[in-house]
C-alpha cells in the first residue's frame, strides 16, 4: 500500500467515526462488498470517502443512509464498481504475490517458533554441546501451510462477496450446514496432518530458514509500497 | 423556467429515467460547478422526484470516467471534503448531442400520442 493510499485510509478511518450506529451496519456491509471488487485499493478508499461524506451530510440533515441509497444496497455497489476502472492484470498479480509473501513469512515464523528443533538447538547452545543447526521440515508442516494459505484466500473472498447476506432463518440453516461441513473437514485435516506430521521431507539450516522468512517479509514490504 | 410540480407520488419510472438522467445531470453541472447533493436538489426542483444523491453517484462516476466532467475535492465548512464537478468541453458536446436526441425523441413521442385527435393530457 503506497503512501497516497495510506493517507486516504487514515483520513477515512477518522471520518467513519462520525457515522451513527444505525447507519454503521449497512455502511460496513457496503465497504466489505466493495473490498472484494476488482478495483484498486485507492479507488476503494475514494469510494469509501465519498460514501462517508454522503452519509455524514445526510445525518446533518436529520436523514439516514436509506435516504442516500434508495433501494438495493448491493445493486448500488455493483453500479459503483461497474463505473470504476478494473485493476490491471499486473496489479492483481502483484497483490496476490504480496499476500502470499506475507502469508509465507508469518506462517514460516510461527512454524519456526513452535519447532521442536529450535528448542533442541537452544538447549544444546546452553548446555555447551555441539549444536546441530538443522531444522526438520515435515510433510505435515508443508501441507498445513498450503492449506492455511488457500483457505484464507477462500474465506476472505467468501466473506466479502456475501457481506449483504441477511440473517434470515433460511440463511441461518444454510450457514449451520456449511459450518458443520467445514468443522468436519478441519478435523479430518488435522488428523491427516498429525499422521503425516512425522514424515520429514527435508532439513534446513536454522539461519537459512530465518533468511528465507526475512526475504519473504522484505518482499512483502516492497510489494505493499508499489 | 421551472415547470409546475408533477402530481404527488407520481414518480417517473426508473427504467425511463435510466436513459436520460446522465444528460440531465450534465445540464445541471453545465450551469455551474456543483456537488452531488446540490445536483439531486436541482433535479428535484425541476420535477425529477426522489432522485437521491446515491442514485446519481454511479452516474457521476461514469461521466467522470468518460471525461465528460472533472472532479475536485474541496474542504467544506463542516464535515468531510466535498467533491465538486465541472463540465468539460467533451461534456458540453455530449450535452448538445443529448439535447438534440431528446428533441427528436420527444417530438416523435408527442406526435405518436397526438395521432387521430387522441388526447393524453391530464
Amino acid at each position: 500500500m503506497n503512501n497516497k493510499v495510506k493517507a486516504l485510509q487514515k483520513s477515512n478511518n477518522q471520518l467513519d467515526k462520525g457515522i451513527k450506529p444505525e447507519n454503521q451496519e449497512i455502511f460496513t456491509s457496503m465497504i466489505c462488498y466493495i473490498r472484494g471488487a476488482n478495483i484498486s485499493l485507492y479507488d476503494q478508499e475514494l469510494v469509501r470517502q465519498d460514501l462517508t461524506g454522503m452519509i455524514l451530510s445526510a445525518q446533518d440533515r436529520g436523514e439516514d443512509i436509506n435516504s442516500v441509497v434508495l433501494g438495493d444496497f448491493k445493486e448500488f455497489c455493483d453500479e459503483v464498481i461497474d463505473n470504476l476502472p478494473a485493476r490491471s492484470r499486473k496489479d492483481k498479480v502483484l497483490e496476490r504475490v504480496d499476500i502470499l509473501c506475507s502469508g509465507v513469512a508469518i506462517l514460516g515464523f510461527i512454524n519456526l517458533l513452535f519447532s521442536r528443533d529450535l528448542y533442541r538447538i537452544i538447549g544444546e547452545l546452553f548446555a555447551g554441546k555441539i549444536v546441530n543447526y538443522q531444522l526438520a521440515v515435515s510433510l505435515g508442516t508443508v501441507i498445513s501451510m498450503l492449506v492455511i494459505l488457500a483457505a484464507s484466500f477462500f474465506i476472505v473472498n467468501l466473506v466479502l462477496k456475501n457481506s449483504f447476506k441477511s440473517a434470515g432463518s433460511e440463511n441461518r440453516k444454510k450457514r449451520m450446514i456449511i459450518g458443520g461441513i467445514a468443522g468436519v473437514l478441519i478435523m479430518v485435516f488435522f488428523i491427516v496432518v498429525a499422521m503425516l506430521g512425522m514424515h520429514v521431507l527435508f532439513t534446513v539450516n536454522l539461519f537459512l530458514a530465518i533468511a528465507v522468512i526475512l526475504a519473504f517479509f522484505i518482499a512483502h514490504l516492497i510489494l505493499s509500497r508499489i | 423556467m421551472i415547470p409546475p410540480q408533477r402530481k404527488e407520488n407520481k414518480m417517473i419510472p426508473s427504467q425511463m429515467l435510466k436513459g436520460i438522467l446522465e444528460g440531465c445531470i450534465l445540464k445541471v453541472i453545465s450551469s455551474k460547478e456543483t456537488y452531488g447533493y446540490e445536483i439531486s436538489e436541482q433535479l428535484n426542483k425541476y420535477g425529477f422526484s426522489k432522485i437521491s444523491e446515491g442514485t446519481i453517484y454511479p452516474l457521476l462516476l461514469r461521466l467522470e470516467k468518460n471525461s465528460l466532467i472533472t472532479a475536485v475535492y474541496r474542504e467544506s465548512t463542516n464535515g468531510p471534503k466535498r467533491k465538486y464537478f465541472s463540465i468539460t468541453s467533451a461534456g458540453t458536446k455530449e450535452l448538445t448531442s443529448f439535447f438534440e436526441s431528446w428533441q427528436e425523441m420527444s417530438g416523435a413521442i408527442n406526435a405518436l400520442f397526438n395521432t387521430k385527435g387522441e388526447d393524453y393530457e391530464q
